[in-house]
């Protein structure tokens, strides 16, 4: 009998020839790192370009609750990267362009999760799949599978272009422009392994948006963002976009610029090719920390920014793809499989109309309607994967769409068939009303499996919600309209910044111990494309966080002023206020009187080592260190209230102070004797702390250290409102990360 | 048969009993503890998900689930990797960890005997739909095999039945007309009650 054909045989015929011979290369690259052949960075940025990413305790090591035991990998010597090993499991993300899937490829995913993962499908907030616990040497037939159901890993992560996002609406909303879906799909694949992407500094990402009013793009944080836009030449209808550049969320947000009002359609790809090629000749290649395009575009400024694109745009070679895919814009189209109708009246479950309520959406197209299927936290199962496929099969067109607020949209819908949607819906679960309300928690992998993540974004989202939801018949109407982002640190992946209460995970040492804490960012706008940011409130320990949202709730509920939006009740009563509300919940009980603070949502392992130990005379100084931390904290924070009173200069000066308080309070603790100067404290911070690496972040390396010396170099400026909303931006990120230093050198001295 | 990725399932007595909660610490006191003898890496808590993979603890060779599929609870035991080479040895290996994982369970302090395994009824799957689909014509080519082992485990003769669709991963339902305890099941494996 012959031996069994390999995987990789059996999808030699239906996988297109580019494709694979990319997946055999990238096959033979493991090889090669395997046998020691190929460098250790190299094969790093190569996984990561085919979107095999790291997951947490990839080093080999993991806290137990009690210390920090390897983990024993049969092969502790093969690695993936740098401290990163051979056999630990990782994320795959898989890419899907502007969230479109089939009912084919749902299914497939549905088979891979089973089959290399831990049975779990997760939607992200840039609307890939991800699956988790994957192994290193899985990765090659998981993406030959992906490859013969037409989709790539290729640039999921790395400093390449990302998924393109787009309105899962697109096509089908009744307040679009017009259909973004073709152009999307056109710039995904042009730029896709494009010559011109593959020499950028860092990750580019791109968005499309139907409209300027709707949150669905998101262009305001996307390097990239084009809003559909129409102009007349003479009677002739002009298809075009409103083009934006450089925005980005990460530590420090940064809101997109203006490129152009209107960039022809024709225009599209070759002014998006000449950005990549501006951003990849000029942008920052050894900072990470200042390589994004924000930084560029902010370092050039717009207008110089836009002169260089248009001078590249000039000399590119003319491509015919440019425009090729113009010719059939029809191309993505969807169509139903079912005459539209409209629901006849009737009697029916209360289940049935709340969902109805909140998760049906009537299309642009008469009889028909889009329906959101909630995902806990953006996970689903693969035996609801194919569930969602059979109910694609028999009332949609074949097609759905993964949402960025971590959902899933069905469109095309008859609004007839609804009743007997919901009931199949019902069956596996997937019938939970409150799509797009506070309940609708989104969140970022957090520590659950993010190597980055400082507190457990899931857990607290996993929390909240169940909190929402037990409350919603209580909730009035504006509060349960509020949306909730939680990520895990300060790289925003959980997309805080722009909620209306966001959640950023930070840790705090109370008493020897790390408590599990999350910033409070509040006001920030989710409509009109993530239209402003919010800022930073103060910190409270996770255990305290679901009873902050009850409060600031109940008052916005109580205290709004006629149709008021919870961004300008925020503004109306200000920071301050918000701050005195939630000022009792920002304090720990000691760990004798209740433990459960020092242990982190879901997860019983103490969240600190148990076991450090705090001597008299570190004491002393760690009593000082932490007082001028805390100084530092309440700098920043009265810095924002001056920047809310219209007062940037007192604001800046503020925020510079708040980070010279927690340089001070640091050197100190190295070196008693500093004084109150600033140069000397700058100056014996960099000698003690940075020139030493004491304060740097294994992952952020000395980035927020470069903050005070640049605020203390410029001196506060105070000259616009934005410029000053950067610096206290910046001071709220190096007090964090001077909390950080302090608790890791207070685990040394201790330990 | 020469799957490396195997899984069985061991359904609880009463489903009503299972507190999923409850499963998290047990699973992090595993690890700490080093009560399974393979490398565990972190606890997996999916229990927002309905019938779902309940609470998943995370290995290198092999997962342990408190699964919910199908609203049927149990222990479902996953091999993913280094599988021994052996085919019978294979099987052999996977039974015995994930009767093993059971017997762990009902003795587990924290959970206070609350939670019982049914031994009449376990579920085997190949979670490998290339080389092995659910299929007539595949699962006929695993029966002798599986039917061999599974018959000295209980020691007399049990029924095999197909389940699942061809898009689901081949499930095999196996039935024994009695119970024995967990005990006498690892017994037979050749592994003592409480240790691996």
């Amino acid at each position: 009998m012959s031996p069994a054909p390999t995987e990789k045989e059996q999808l030699a015929s239906r996988i297109p020839a580019q494709l694979a011979r990319e997946i055999d290369i990238y096959e033979t690259e493991l090889e090669l790192k395997k046998q020691g052949k190929l460098d250790e960075r190299v094969f790093a940025e190569t996984r990561l370009r085919r979107g095999a990413y790291g997951q947490r305790y990839d080093n080999g090591q993991r806290h137990d609750g009690v210390e920090t035991r390897q983990i024993e990998y049969p092969e502790p010597r093969l690695t993936k990267g740098p401290n990163t090993l051979w056999d630990a499991p990782g994320m795959q993300r898989i890419k899907i362009p502007f969230g479109r899937l089939t009912a084919e490829q749902l299914e497939l995913l549905a088979d891979l999760a089973e089959e290399y993962s831990d049975s779990i499908l997760h939607v992200t907030t840039r609307q890939d799949i991800q699956l988790h616990y994957v192994h290193i040497e899985d990765t090659p037939d998981l993406m030959r599978r992906l490859a013969a159901v037409g989709i790539t890993t290729r640039e999921a992560c790395g400093n390449a272009v990302r998924n393109v996002t787009a309105c899962p609406t697109a096509g089908v909303c009744a307040g679009e422009t017009f259909d973004v879906t073709p152009y999307a799909h056109a710039l995904a694949w042009f730029l896709l392994g494009h010559p011109d992407t593959q020499a950028m500094g860092r990750k580019f990402k791109i968005t499309f948006s139907g409209c300027s009013d709707e949150p669905c793009g998101l262009t305001s944080f996307h390097d990239l963002g084009a809003i559909a836009a129409t102009r007349m030449i003479d009677v002739r209808v002009e298809r075009g976009f409103e083009l934006y550049v450089g925005g980005g969320l990460g530590s420090v947000p940064q809101a997109a610029k203006l490129f152009d009002e209107f960039v022809p359609e024709t225009e599209l790809l070759p002014l998006a090719q000449a950005i990549c090629r501006v951003f990849a000749r000029l942008g920052e290649k050894n900072n990470r920390s200042r390589a994004r395009m924000k930084f560029l575009v902010k370092k050039l400024g717009i207008d110089e920014f836009r002169r260089l694109v248009r001078e590249e745009r000039a000399g590119l070679e003319p491509d015919p793809r440019w425009t090729a895919f113009l010719a059939d814009l029809g191309a993505t189209d969807e169509h139903p499989l079912r005459p539209g109708s409209r629901l006849p009246p009737a009697q029916r479950s209360t289940a049935f109309e709340r969902f109805r309520q909140t998760n049906v959406k009537r299309q642009r197209q008469s009889g028909y309607v889009t329906v959101k299927l909630t995902l806990p936290l953006g996970d689903f199962t693969p035996a609801q994967a194919r569930a969602v496929a059979d109910v694609m099969r028999r009332f949609t067109g074949d097609t759905l769409r993964t949402t960025v607020d971590q959902n899933l949209l069905l469109r095309w819908v008859s609004e007839g068939d609804l009743p007997e949607l919901f009931s199949a819906l019902e069956g596996v679960g997937l019938a939970e009303a409150g799509a797009d309300t506070i309940a609708d928690v989104t969140s970022c992998p957090g520590t659950d499996t993010c190597k980055l993540g400082i507190s457990s974004s899931r857990g607290l989202a996993g929390e909240l919600r169940r909190h929402l939801a037990l409350a919603d018949t209580e909730l009035a109407e504006p509060a349960r309209e509020l949306r909730i982002k939680c990520s895990g640190c300060f790289n925003a992946c959980g997309q805080h910044h722009a909620a209306d209460i966001g959640f950023l995970g930070v840790s705090r040492n109370v008493g020897g111990r790390r408590v599990p804490h999350f910033q409070l960012v509040i006001g920030g706008q989710w409509k009109h494309n993530a239209g402003s940011f919010g800022l930073a409130i103060g910190a409270i320990p996770s255990k305290n966080v679901p009873e902050a949202v009850q409060r600031i709730t109940r008052r916005y509920v109580a205290a709004r002023q006629d149709d008021e939006s919870f961004r300008d009740f925020v503004t109306r009563i200000g920071r301050k206020e918000i701050r005195a509300m939630i000022e009792d919940l920002t304090r720990v009980p000691p760990y004798e009187v209740d433990p459960s603070y020092y242990s982190d949502f879901g997860d019983p392992r103490e969240y600190t080592i148990g076991d450090m130990g705090v001597g008299e005379c570190a004491g002393e100084v760690v009593g000082f260190a932490e007082f001028g931390l805390a100084a530092s904290e309440r700098e920043v924070f009265e810095a924002q209230v001056l920047l809310d009173q219209g007062d940037p200069r007192n604001a800046s000066s503020r925020a510079y102070s708040a980070m010279l308080q927690a340089a001070q309070a640091l050197a100190r603790r190295q070196n008693d004797s500093v004084g109150d100067d600033p140069d000397e404290i700058v100056q014996e911070f960099k000698k003690q702390l940075y020139d030493t690496k004491l304060f740097h972040d294994p992952y952020a390396g000395g980035k927020f250290a470069h903050y005070l010396f640049k605020a203390h170099r410029e001196g506060p400026n105070g000259v616009s409102h934005e410029s000053t909303h950067q610096l206290i931006e910046e001071a709220q990120l190096f007090v964090e990360a001077a909390h950080q230093c302090y608790e890791r050198l207070s685990r040394g001295a201790g330990g | 048969m020469e799957a490396r990725r195997l899984e069985v399932k061991v359904f609880l007595e009463r489903p009503t009993t299972v507190d999923l909660e409850s499963l998290v610490p047990v699973f992090h006191d595993w690890i700490r503890e080093g009560r399974l003898d393979e490398p565990m890496i972190d606890v997996a808590d999916y229990r927002h998900v309905p019938n779902g993979p309940g609470v998943v603890l995370i290995g290198h060779r092999s997962n342990y689930y408190l699964d919910q599929a199908e609203g049927r609870p149990g222990l479902l035991y996953s091999r993913k990797r280094q599988a021994p080479g052996d085919p019978d040895e294979r099987l052999l290996d996977v039974f015995r960890r994930a009767l093993f994982a059971c017997r762990l369970l009902e003795a587990e302090p924290a959970l206070g005997g609350r939670l019982r395994f049914r031994t009449n009824e376990l579920l085997f799957q190949i979670p490998d739909r290339l080389g092995y689909p659910n299929s007539p014509a595949v699962f006929d080519s695993i029966r002798p095999e599986l039917e061999a082992f599974v018959s000295r485990l209980y020691a007399g003769s049990v029924s095999l039945t197909r389940r699942g669709s061809a898009r689901e991963k081949l499930g095999v339902a196996i039935r024994a007309g009695r119970a024995p305890s967990l005990d006498v099941l690892l017994g037979r494996l050749g592994a003592s009650p409480l240790a691996a």
